[in-house]
């Protein structure tokens, strides 16, 4: 059983990293990934346990000059309904739509998932998409102090992000997507026949007179981080989207996607059903 | 003294056929219903359970002085605390164990004052094992360089059956097709909502009461005793509101005489429960089986014999999963006209979890095998394909190799309702045209049907029904029935009887069934017979008190009892309706006359079967019926999703009853055979379960019920009560098969190893295509 | 052994004072340390619904919220949902359309089915579906599950579409 020495329930963000500052500090909101994790043993609570739900400063979606705010603590549910997301960046809430269930959309903060680093994140492959950043916050030479850090650059290792034990992750940024950009988000379904498999493809880009530019290929399962299929979107950037590159980035596929056998789907299968995604996404923009 | 009742006449109004509430759903609907899982006793302690984690292994040495030493343990038992406790169907099994021959076999158990304490105690306890090489399938356990598992039981050999009739050799020389294929139906489990959990707690005389998930109350104490080594007799079994059974609960399990024997350690009240995680690795699974079945034809359609040599992984314990074949041999037989049969099973001893009872027992595997080979052969016979099935389909009066007698069969008539409202015969044509054309969606239909016992089945001794009846002054009726309430809807159908046959509101009907000391016996809820057993016991029992009543009416007013009926909470005259006498009123009358009356009946229903028998040949149900389903659904051929657009049933079901339940109960059953067919599947690598777990083992969900029309027939069964029959493990057997039907409809690909995974038709596909390249 | 600490929020209506472990999710102080047995466990990790409660007027797994984070809110369980007058809308046509089997899982699916009725009172079968898919039922089919939502629906909706 895990001896928990503290329980902090912080109100601003100063407050939450100075806390996290002494290190050691377990942080959790809806526990979504957090509860099941500790239960299994997967993960340990630490001597400190802070509750970041009553931080202010670090929830809601908005615009900020050229780009889109979207607090770390904004659940799922939020993205999935918000107008202006819907309205610029529907890929997210495509990825929204279908993540989980309800009851875990509700409680699921979009800044927990994106910390959980999983392979399979939701929410990470639309952002990918986007090119997006996170916003980490911590306590330095005391103030709170942001950077940022590219969600490309963001996944090290399995489980593993670039965000050091002290920082807390406080919003996503990405900037408004040009009038031409287009993008879409599959993943298997419906749930949950192949949930299991989770894997995902998320892609988008700006069309340009049937130029396919600044293409942004992200895929999920197929890999030990979230993956930028590099090897996909150069076998699209700067040409035109017909059958050929449609068929040439489908074979791509193959040198970016590395995934395993597991209890949930085989290697082989995993692979076919990203070229099937990619194939039909990439369809999907050319028909629009 | 006449009493004169002046209201208007009371029209007839029949109960049966209606739509009629279960009795417990608003309590269940608001919270309040306490479920087993739910009860705290006074001084009750807290049991859990250490599993072995590993297939096959020694036990070199186990300490659990560390566990016993911390505070708010109470008891310590292990292996040694229950040797000699030899328990189960051959006696195979102790409740703590000497010996790991399984991923969950029990190794310790812990009683503490709280679930924190016996979690922190098990962490405690220390074992050092040594590992000895597994069997893993039945295929490898059988071969003699296999690791013997057991001392008495030489290559790994459990149950064997066999069945044969008639000329084997002769059937095959006239057979102008003959389907020859292995199917490995797998293993599922049955994901009670409501986890395993058992309440024991022993009186200052040693008698033991157990609060139970069990579904066979009086046998149950027989298989208990002597895990305990204590007479069945002394043992009370209390049955609270439990969260689903499936057949799960048909056996004794290790974790109940666990409790029994942690609460007679402390002097308390014991409960243990399981995790879900615990759930999914130590309750029975269904059973798993090779089955190489053969079914041979001619030319002209007619089916000329049907042979299944079926091995069955027994797992580490006999439980009732190995005694399926009984049932096995009974479709393999009896599925549409066989003149010639060959069945044999034989069970093998593995490290592997064992399997018990699952709704459908045996029938799940065997039609699966069955219906894919019919619509194998419809494909290949010189005629149209319904017609095929049709032209094989028993009438009413045939009888069986096997003596099932089929007093009324409507399985021709199941077939043309279903084939007929679904567009069976040209949807099928239309889509195998279209299977070689490109496109990335194919539709397909797919038809299976099969048999299965409707009026109990009389494995043991006795397959009978006590019932206790009794109205009181204020004419409420009390039913102290045997028969128990799992979440199926027995109490509804109960309750429906004894309204229809007395007259009486439905909410003035109690039922009381959950109390060994109280109710009497009933075999159990098994073989889908507790509509049909229960059923007509309690009409018996009714109709018992209403000839009290109506004799007793007839004395004190003078008229007829032949002329009497009880309706609307009075007695009538049966013809015209007139009320008499408002019943409560008779009622207090009988009781303080003269000589006073009470209305208190009891009966005891045994079916019109016969035993089982050695042999298996016998009629040994009082009834049997029919289910045909027709699957219609869409391939991703990419993919290799299905996705399940609609389900035509038409099953035999007597006579309906309550016909809410009814459909309740098929389309709950249709849930279970869809995950089967679909998307369950119980991982095992080496003996050790790796996916258990919701996320990993898929349950069928809302999105994924396609659109069902179920067709209910009424054959009007003799012997049943109002003429209904048993009904709901059919919709769990027929669905599986006739997906599978439906896929090689859509795709030309044939599924023998369930389930029908996205992945195992993607890459069937993608074979396929290879191949044709 | 785990540190406690005290909070205070309202439950089904009433205001409520507890003490428990920063540790223990909110399922087990509603079942074990305030006697509110309606909410069931049957998973513990966030997949199958049967402890659904609503926490501010949404619904979430109560089995993953640690129970620390009720402070100072509002949180109803199936146990809050009746009326004055007896059961609740959803709950009547759960009653009245068969719906109810073992009834396990039976608290989850009203409490999921009564939020998102409430928040789209013009919710279609297929919206249900979707919105269900988070509650597990072994005995049902979700059949008559989905009737009685559409039935108050269609109750709400006066026959509005």
């Amino acid at each position: 059983m895990q001896d928990i020495k503290t329980y902090l329930t912080p109100c601003s963000i100063g407050e939450a990293v100075k806390a996290m500052a002494a290190g050691d500090v377990t942080v959790f909101c809806g526990g979504t990934d957090l509860s099941p994790q500790v239960e299994s043993g997967a993960r340990q609570y630490t001597n400190t346990l802070m509750n970041i739900r009553r931080v202010e400063g670090m929830g809601g979606i908005a615009e900020q000059g050229d780009s889109i705010r979207i607090g770390a603590l904004t659940t799922v549910t939020e993205i999935r309904r918000d107008p202006l997301i819907a309205k610029t960046a529907p890929i997210l809430a495509e990825a929204a739509e279908h993540f989980a269930s309800d009851q875990i959309r509700n409680a699921a903060s979009l800044g927990g998932n994106i910390c959980n680093a999983s392979p399979a994140g939701d929410m990470i492959n639309p952002l990918l998409v986007l090119d997006a950043d996170v916003e980490l916050t911590r306590w330095q030479d005391g103030a709170a102090t942001t950077r940022r850090v590219a969600m490309a650059d963001f996944f090290l290792a399995p489980r593993k992000t670039a965000k050091r034990d002290d920082e807390l992750l406080t919003a996503v940024f990405f900037k408004r997507p040009a009038a031409n950009f287009i993008g879409f988000f599959r993943k298997s379904g419906p749930r949950p026949a192949l949930e299991i498999s989770t894997v995902s493809v998320g892609i988008g880009g700006q069309m340009d007179n049937g130029v396919f530019r600044n293409v942004r290929v992200a895929m999920g399962s197929v890999a030990p981080t979230p993956l930028r299929a590099r090897n996909v979107e150069a076998a699209l950037e700067g040409k035109p989207l017909n059958a050929d590159t449609i068929r040439a980035a489908v074979a791509a596929v193959s040198a970016d996607a590395k995934p395993i056998d597991d209890v949930r789907a085989s290697a082989w299968y995993r692979e076919h059903l990203v070229k099937v995604f990619t194939e039909e996404v990439l369809n999907h923009v050319l028909g629009n | 003294m006449e009493q004169k009742v002046t209201a208007a006449s009371i029209e007839k109004k029949s109960l049966i056929g209606q739509r009629v509430k279960k009795p417990d759903a608003p309590d269940k609907a608001t919270g309040k219903t306490r479920y087993i899982n739910d009860m705290v006793l006074p001084q009750m302690l807290i049991g859990k359970v250490l599993f072995a984690g590993r297939p096959h292994a020694k036990i070199v040495s186990i300490d659990v002085s560390a566990a016993e030493r911390l505070p708010g343990v109470h008891a310590v038992l292990t292996g040694k605390d229950a040797a000699g406790l030899k328990f189960g169907f051959v006696r195979d099994n102790v409740p703590l164990k000497e010996k790991v021959l399984c991923e969950h076999d029990e190794i310790a158990a812990v009683a503490a004052e709280t679930e924190e304490i016996a979690l922190k105690a098990l962490d405690l306890i220390k074992v050092e094992y040594e590992d000895l090489p597994g069997v893993f399938s039945p295929e490898v356990g059988r071969e003699a360089s296999a690791p013997q598992l057991r001392e008495n039981f030489p290559d790994n050999k459990s149950l064997r059956f066999e069945f044969k009739h008639g000329d084997l050799a002769a059937a095959e020389a006239t057979s102008d097709f003959i389907a020859d294929n292995v199917f490995r139906p797998h293993h599922v489990t049955h994901c009670c909502m409501g986890t395993s959990c058992a309440i024991a707690d022993f009186d200052s005389n040693g008698k033991l009461t157990i609060w139970t998930q069990t579904q066979y109350p009086y046998n149950y104490k027989m298989d208990l005793a002597p895990a305990l080594g204590i007479t069945p007799g002394d043992i009370r079994v209390i049955q609270p509101p439990v969260g689903g059974a499936f057949g799960s609960k048909l056996d004794v399990y290790p974790y109940e005489p666990i409790a029994a024997l942690l609460a007679r350690k402390t002097g308390r009240p014991v409960k243990v429960i399981y995790s879900r995680e615990d759930e999914f690795r130590a309750s029975p699974t269904r059973q798993a089986a090779i089955i190489h079945m053969r079914t041979g034809c001619k030319r002209d359609g007619t089916i000329t014999f049907r042979t299944a040599d079926v091995l069955l992984d027994n797992g580490a314990y006999t439980s009732w999963g190995p005694t399926i074949p009984v049932i096995m041999m009974r479709t393999t037989s009896g599925h549409y006209r066989v003149p010639v049969v060959d069945f044999k099973a034989q069970a093998i001893y593995t490290n592997n979890p064992y399997a018990g009872s699952f709704r459908g027992y045996g029938n799940v595997q065997t039609t699966f095998a069955t219906a894919q080979q019919m619509d194998i052969l419809a494909d290949q016979v010189d005629m149209d394909p319904l017609a095929f099935h049709i032209k094989n389909a028993q009438k009413s009066g045939e009888v069986t190799p096997q003596k099932s007698f089929l007093r009324e069969c409507v399985l021709a008539e199941c077939l043309e309702t279903a084939a007929r409202t679904s567009d069976y015969s040209r949807k099928r044509k239309e889509y195998a045209a279209e299977r070689g054309k490109p496109g990335r969606y194919k539709k397909g239909i797919g038809l299976a049907s099969s048999i299965h016992n409707a009026g109990g089945a009389k494995i043991h001794k006795s397959d009978g029904i006590g019932t206790i009846l009794k109205v009181d002054d204020y004419a409420r009726v009390t039913v102290i029935t045997g028969a128990s309430e799992i979440g199926q809807g027995i109490d509804a159908v109960i309750n429906l009887i004894v309204s229809e046959e007395l007259g009486v509101p439905l909410e003035h009907v109690t039922i009381v069934n959950n109390d060994s000391d109280i109710a009497p016996w009933d075999v159990g809820v098994h073989a889908s017979r507790t509509t049909f057993i229960a059923g007509n016991g309690t009409r018996r029992a009714a109709r018992k008190a209403k000839a009290q009543i109506l004799k007793a009416a007839e004395k004190m007013l003078g008229e007829p009892a032949e002329t009497l009926e009880l309706r609307g909470g009075s007695v009538v005259r049966d013809q015209c309706g007139t009320p008499l006498i408002k019943l409560d009123r008779l009622l207090r009358q009988m009781h303080f006359q003269a000589e006073p009356e009470l209305v208190m009946v009891t009966d005891y229903y045994e079916p019109n079967s016969e035993p089982e028998g050695a042999d298996h040949i016998s009629n040994h149900s009082a009834a049997y019926s029919h289910a045909v389903h027709v699957a219609e659904i869409t391939v991703d051929t990419l993919t290799g999703e299905i996705k399940v657009d609609r389900i035509t049933s038409a099953q035999d079901v007597g006579r309906v009853i309550n016909r809410m339940g009814l459909e309740a109960q098929t389309e709950g059953g249709i849930a279970i055979g869809l995950g089967y067919a679909l998307s369950e599947n119980m991982q095992l690598e080496r003996g050790l379960l790796k996916n258990p777990c919701f996320r990993d083992y898929k349950l069928i969900t809302a999105p994924e019920m396609p659109e069902l029309e179920m067709h209910f027939i009424e054959s009007n069964c003799a012997e049943g009560p109002y003429g209904a029959k048993g009904v709901s493990e059919l919709p769990t057997i027929v669905i599986a098969p006739a997906i599978a039907n439906a896929l090689f409809n859509a795709t030309g690909v044939r599924i023998f190893n369930p389930p029908l995974s996205p992945e195992k038709v993607a890459r069937a596909i993608h074979e396929k295509q290879q191949q044709e390249k | 052994m785990s540190l406690e600490t005290e909070i205070k929020f309202t439950l089904n209506g009433r205001p409520v004072t507890a003490r428990v472990p920063v540790t223990m999710k909110t399922l087990t102080m509603l079942r074990e340390v305030l006697g509110l047995t309606g909410t069931k466990y049957a998973c513990g990790e966030g997949e199958c619904g049967a402890c659904t409660v609503k926490v501010d007027g949404i619904t979430l797994n109560s089995c993953l919220m640690h129970a620390v984070d009720c402070d100072g809110r509002e949180v109803v369980t199936i146990e809050g949902l009746k009326t004055p007058d007896g059961m609740n809308a959803m709950q009547q046509a759960f009653v009245d359309h068969g719906a109810v089997q073992c009834g396990f899982c039976m608290p989850g699916m009203i409490m999921q089915a009564d939020y998102l009725v409430g928040e789209n009172p013009s919710l279609t079968r297929e919206e249900a579906q979707r919105g269900l898919e988070g509650n597990l039922c072994r005995c049902t089919g979700y059949t008559k599950v989905l009737d009685a939502v559409e039935s108050v629906v269609e109750k709400k909706c006066c026959g509005r579409r």
